[in-house]
């Protein structure tokens, strides 16, 4: 139980938006430290919004964030991405026009002047997806998707943040590379790594996470240990994901 | 025609420094800064009239660059971060920058009064012979200085960790603040190597234009049709396009008649935007492709589509 006494992540009543439009109202989640936790809901449900009031990126309206004991509220997201929280935004985002190596540098920016840190993490990327490291000069637009997705994961990697967010990383990957990616988030839990998931395939957030919340409508509706989400939870949260 | 060519390089080369200077800007920040050409004045009228009263002439010009490169960073704590933080993505900036030009050119003509006053004569009465033909130093030291901002700009953007940071904030500002980098701290840089860089080409333009406060608008203009021919998406097109402009209205003063400079640029710049909207030297076009790199500028332009 000691590893709830200081949670890697806990948002409280978490309401935030764009402009006069509130899209997440009054968001309670937390992520254990090493626990894997996903967010499932349906398009429109406040999913990704809830990633980018975490990381910083959307001005909060009520509410608090705190990572690993560090309020980050009031953090520009710029210092909440030095090790607090790293992002594999939808549609990975990755720095088009630069190598592979360039592109996971750049996620460890905030280490750039700890050299045998630094260093030891790219190792920790390569020896999680050695293609990466095959590719690693080639520029990352002459990757597949599901290639992309493993230097997106490893840029997010290389900050060594308390918490990982990523949001809905099996979109538009063939099937074999969304197992692989699901081993990976499962390596990275094994090591101890905090990670909350934002997906729409149930199976998916079921096989990598310990917890799951339902989000619709920009609330949280439903939460359930994933191990205790028998055949008839399944359905409840298949209906709410419509 | 090699005479022609050669003054119209030197003439190119502070075009291009100044279509540099915006195209930094505009690299980093997505924002052009209309009070360009004011800044290059600035750096004129300073040289001009601190050596006017008797300080040495290296001190001006150090001061002279310094104080453009002030006014560039300036320009954008007062007249276009206050713009963006009310609208990220509107065009308020388009007029705040364009006052900022006009206060500029009226208090330097306040200041200094609206005529031509005398600038300090630096490497203009060295000339030097080169392949029969006659030039002055001052113009050979503009086509060095240029192609040694250029391709200094160009290793630190692209070697260098904190030039592909600025690459990556180019690219994608939003992504590359959730990886840590500081885009406010990187826009404050850009506006202040736009007034280094348009600091540096009234230095240089100095010594054959003289010191007048209305000098800003000329080589403004000059430096934003340079922007648009070379193409705004990289500094370094920026400069080509500059050069280019510069061979181009030395021709046409040349061979057309003497008024020809006021008009071909833009014969040059509608013709251009016909063949090459987004610039000549622009990743992805017509010309960019007959100089083989079509292939790579394609793969830019269609990210994570294979899967």
């Amino acid at each position: 139980m000691s590893e709830h006494a200081s949670p890697a992540l806990t948002v409280e009543g978490l309401s935030a938006g764009y402009g006069r439009f509130e899209v997440i109202h009054d968001i309670t989640l937390s992520v254990a430290k090493g626990q894997a936790v996903a967010l499932l809901g349906p398009n429109g449900a406040g999913k990704t919004t809830v990633l980018r009031a975490i990381m910083g990126m959307l001005r909060h309206r009520r509410g608090s964030v705190i990572v690993d004991g560090t309020d980050i509220t009031a953090m520009p997201p710029h210092r909440v991405a030095r090790g607090h929280v790293a992002l594999v935004p939808e549609g990975r985002r990755l720095f088009l026009g630069q190598t592979v190596e360039d592109n996971l540098r750049l996620g460890g920016l905030h280490l750039r002047h700890d050299k045998e840190r630094t260093e030891a993490l790219l190792r920790s990327v390569f020896e999680l997806f050695p293609v990466v490291e095959r590719y690693r000069s080639r520029p990352v637009t002459a990757m597949s998707g599901g290639e992309q997705q493993m230097v997106a994961i490893g840029r997010m990697m290389m900050s060594a943040p308390s918490l990982m967010l990523l949001d809905e990383p099996s979109l538009g990957l063939a099937p074999l590379a969304i197992q692989g990616m699901a081993d990976a988030l499962g390596a990275l839990r094994e090591r101890g790594q905090s990670i909350l998931l934002v997906e729409q395939r149930v199976d998916l957030a079921l096989q990598v996470c310990d917890h799951v919340y339902v989000l619709s409508g920009g609330r949280i509706v439903r939460q359930s240990d994933a191990a205790s989400v028998d055949a008839q939870g399944r359905e409840l949260i298949d209906a709410y994901l419509g | 025609m090699l005479q022609v060519l050669l003054s119209g390089l030197a003439t190119g080369a502070v075009y291009g420094l100044v279509a540099m200077a915006f195209a930094v800007v505009f690299y980093v920040t997505k924002v052009i800064n209309f009070a360009t050409g004011q800044l290059l004045m600035v750096s004129i009228m300073t040289v001009s009239g601190l050596s006017a009263i008797g300080v040495p002439v290296w001190l001006s010009i150090v001061a002279g660059i310094a104080l453009s490169t002030g006014f560039g960073v300036a320009i954008y704590y007062g007249a276009v971060a206050p713009v963006l933080k009310v609208d990220r993505t509107g065009f308020g900036w388009l007029v705040s920058t364009l006052g900022v030009a006009i206060v500029l050119a009226s208090v330097a003509a306040m200041i200094f009064g609206p005529t031509s006053r005398a600038f300090p004569a630096l490497l203009y009465h060295h000339s030097i012979r080169l392949f029969g033909t006659s030039t002055t130093w001052q113009e050979m030291l503009a086509v060095i200085v240029a192609a040694v901002v250029l391709v200094a700009f160009e290793v630190f953007r692209t070697r260098t960790l904190f030039g592909k940071v600025g690459m990556a904030i180019s690219g994608d500002p939003e992504m590359a603040t959730a990886v840590g980098a500081n885009a406010t701290a990187y826009a404050v840089i850009a506006f202040a190597i736009g007034g280094l860089l348009a600091g540096v080409a009234g230095v240089l333009v100095g010594p054959i234009t003289f010191a007048n406060p209305y000098l800003g608008d000329t080589y403004g203009i000059a430096g934003f049709i340079a922007l648009m021919i070379g193409g705004i998406d990289k500094p370094a097109a920026a400069m080509g396009g500059g050069v280019l402009l510069g061979v181009l209205s030395v021709v046409a003063n040349t061979y057309i008649n003497s008024q020809a400079s006021d008009w071909f640029p833009f014969v040059v710049v509608v013709a251009v935007l016909l063949i090459a909207p987004h610039g000549l030297f622009a990743s992805g076009n017509l010309f960019a492709r007959w100089l083989g790199r079509g292939r790579r500028s394609a793969e830019l332009a269609l990210p994570a589509v294979r899967s």
